[in-house]
């Protein structure tokens, strides 16, 4: 029992791990409707900023978040003004992903030839301490990952909710002609919207740090769950990232731990397409809305 | 100008071309990665080949022609048959060394061997390099079998013991990564154990590009593994050592295989008192009974002196101990023809003992070196020291905590 005990908590621990690198994304799939592959490469990016400032000022990788957040949100905007605005008129939408994945190598190679392929470590100041609660033992920085997870999850689903911005956003997400009708600057919204989706990745790239070595290839660890569970809770829902985030790290860790380590994959996507042919849409998604290609 | 000027200008320049062709050179292709991912150990395994080259021309060449490396960068596999291409057609080298990366050999010697051009492999260790029947292949480097059959036999003769326990009744526990490195070094771990008799409890894969192993550490854990054998890459042998330890998974032994293992940054990120006692097998390294290493001083003053900066992990001495051998004995034969190369270097007889990385040359079935042996090596106090075999060991292999 104390086993299976501490097999869902990790599992927990690890949903809020994949929550925490997802919200950003499905803000950027949901709505700007762009399959962003560089998404990886931010959380490098921003993992490579936690480790300089860390480790050049002796500050602590939380503080670094003051810096490390408005650096990817910038990054995050210039991105889409400069690359994928110039490419929303191109006749075919594919010459999107095309451009991410290009942004993507590029950015890997620019890792590899600033720090080289050799792992960097960001000083834990004592985040790697474990804690036990009764026979479950777990990890600081994985106990606050999951909190500031949770936390970043209800304040970005308050704000499209609550305000005006917000409201602007969710109607260029369910429909881009209806809202610039209705006088919604789109082009400001789409790049406030990815410089957020970005901006998440800083917050979540300052909590992984100084759990993970950084290195140039770290964000294609995380990428391809990030879009599974963004595909997974519904595009554009916040709610359905976190939700999905947890159902992914609860079958990753339960499966790994009963069935088998080589066939955790096997369970995760098993039940990702199951869910997917009884729920085409995700767990907490919309109707399908093809408003953006008319 | 009067014609007899040219005719002296010409006589002159005809001398001068005659006294060039007096300094001849003889041309190698050095086949590495060289940018791109696996950039960093590629760079440093040819730097290997390239001061066993100065040393070879300092002392008058081979066949009394100044050696000249051409280099040829295999960032990928595509480009490794492309650059060898090259090399053999267009700068017209008379063998080619290489390769570090597995793949970039198996690709690259294909091409040479169509076109008759000995292949020189100095730090591959992939089973398939030699495994294909390839006539003009040698390679002089441990594989990934050596590497298994040094990791059972240090459990057999020093881990076992060392800890009052018989060997067949340590539970092995044997956890890789899924691709082919790590695929076929575990597969080999798992027929030498059985061989030696020992007790293997679980054979676990998992992807190099895992973020959480904490499941995979609990089911270790719950079938109490005494020995665990690793063959992982860096992220992977980092998350494995702290998540253990965070778990309080305290085997009496881990031992890994290469990769991330041997790295000084996994030793950093994990933490000097935490990987302190783990052990490991590699290549030869530097922290060696120098007694059976004879050269290897000399090898670390001349890197030294040319790189500016002690040598990166032991893949340049791999290296260096290879291209030394096969360069010697070139100097001996009469011609650089193909067949008169692969017959002088397939008559190579080195023993144990003299070389700078230790054991010795002879080529045995498929041309591998079939002397060749991986080290095993221990972390004590934040250093990668060789304690297996007895006769290379620097120090006394320690027990864990």
């Amino acid at each position: 029992m104390d086993v299976f005990l501490q097999v869902v908590v990790n599992g927990l621990l690890l949903g809020g791990l994949f929550a925490i690198t997802s919200v950003g994304l499905t803000l950027i799939f949901g709505i700007v409707k762009v399959v962003n592959f560089a998404h990886g490469e931010f959380l490098m990016i921003g993992m490579y900023a936690t480790y300089l400032i860390t480790a050049q000022f002796g500050m602590h990788p939380y503080v670094a978040l003051g810096a490390v957040v408005p650096i990817l949100f910038v990054l995050g905007m210039l991105t889409q003004k400069l690359l994928i605005e110039p490419l929303m008129g191109a006749r075919n939408h594919d010459i999107q992903i095309f451009a991410t994945v290009g942004l993507s190598t590029a950015l890997i190679n620019l890792a590899l030839l600033i720090f080289g392929a050799n792992i960097y470590n960001t000083p834990d100041y004592s985040l790697r301490t474990s804690i036990e609660i009764g026979p479950v033992r777990m990890l600081v920085g994985q106990v606050v990952l999951f909190a500031v997870a949770t936390a970043l999850v209800i304040g970005l689903h308050l704000f499209l909710q609550r305000t005006q911005a917000g409201r602007g956003i969710r109607a260029v997400a369910q429909n881009r002609a209806a809202a610039q009708l209705m006088g919604i600057n789109v082009s400001r919204v789409c790049m406030v919207t990815f410089g957020l989706g970005a901006a998440c990745v800083g917050v979540a790239a300052c909590l992984i740090a100084p759990l993970y070595p950084t290195s140039p290839g770290i964000g294609t660890y995380f990428v391809l769950i990030s879009f599974v569970v963004v595909v997974l809770g519904g595009l554009g829902s916040i709610g359905g990232a976190f939700l999905g985030a947890m159902i992914i790290g609860l079958i990753d860790s339960l499966s790994g731990f009963y069935i088998g380590s080589d066939l955790r994959e096997v369970a995760v996507f098993s039940v990702f397409l199951l869910i997917l042919i009884l729920r085409p849409q995700g767990l907490f998604g919309g109707r399908l809305n093809l408003s953006h290609e008319s | 100008m009067k014609l007899s000027n040219i005719l002296k200008t010409t006589v002159a320049a005809g001398a001068l071309l005659g006294a060039q062709a007096a300094y001849a050179e003889v041309t190698f292709g050095a086949l590495y990665p060289f940018s791109g991912q696996l950039a960093l150990l590629g760079e440093e395994s040819a730097r290997g080949l390239e001061l066993a080259v100065d040393e070879v021309n300092a002392a008058g060449g081979v066949q009394g022609e100044q050696v000249v490396l051409e280099r040829g960068d295999a960032v990928d596999n595509n480009q490794a048959i492309g650059e060898a291409r090259r090399l053999i057609s267009r700068e017209g080298v008379k063998a080619i060394f290489g390769t570090y990366s597995s793949s970039r050999s198996i690709a690259a010697s294909q091409v040479a061997e169509l076109s008759r051009i000995p292949y020189f492999e100095l730090g591959a260790v992939a089973d398939e390099v030699t495994g294909r029947g390839l006539e003009y292949l040698f390679r002089v480097n441990p594989t990934a079998e050596d590497m298994a059959d040094t990791i059972i036999n240090m459990i057999v003769e020093k881990v076992a013991p060392m800890n009052g326990v018989e060997p067949g009744d340590l539970k092995i526990g044997i956890i890789h990564e899924d691709s082919s490195y790590g695929s076929s070094v575990s597969g080999h771990q798992e027929r030498f154990a059985e061989e030696a008799g020992l007790n293997v409890v679980a054979k676990l894969a998992y992807p190099a590009s895992t973020v959480d192993m904490s499941s995979l550490v609990l089911d270790l854990k719950q079938r109490e593994v005494d020995v665990v054998l690793q063959t992982s890459y860096q992220n992977d042998s980092v998350l494995f050592l702290q998540q253990a330890n965070e778990a309080r998974f305290e085997p009496l032994a881990i031992i890994g295989g290469g990769g991330g293992y041997s790295m000084q940054p996994t030793a950093d990120a994990v933490g000097h008192d935490i990987i302190d006692g783990v052990l490991n097998t590699d290549f030869t390294q530097y922290v060696v009974n120098k007694e059976f290493t004879p050269g290897i001083d000399d090898f670390l003053a001349a890197y030294q002196e040319k790189y500016g900066s002690a040598p990166l992990s032991g893949h340049s001495l791999t290296n260096y101990v290879g291209a030394m051998a096969i360069l010697t004995a070139l100097n001996e034969a009469s011609d650089f023809e193909p067949a008169t190369i692969i017959e002088t270097v397939g008559a190579i007889d080195i023993p144990e003992g003299t070389t700078a990385a230790g054991y010795g040359i002879k080529f045995g079935e498929n041309n591998q070196n079939e002397r060749a042996r991986m080290m095993g090596l221990q972390w004590q106090d934040g250093k990668l020291v060789t304690v297996y075999p007895d006769d290379a060991a620097a120090a006394e292999m320690r027990t864990r905590n």
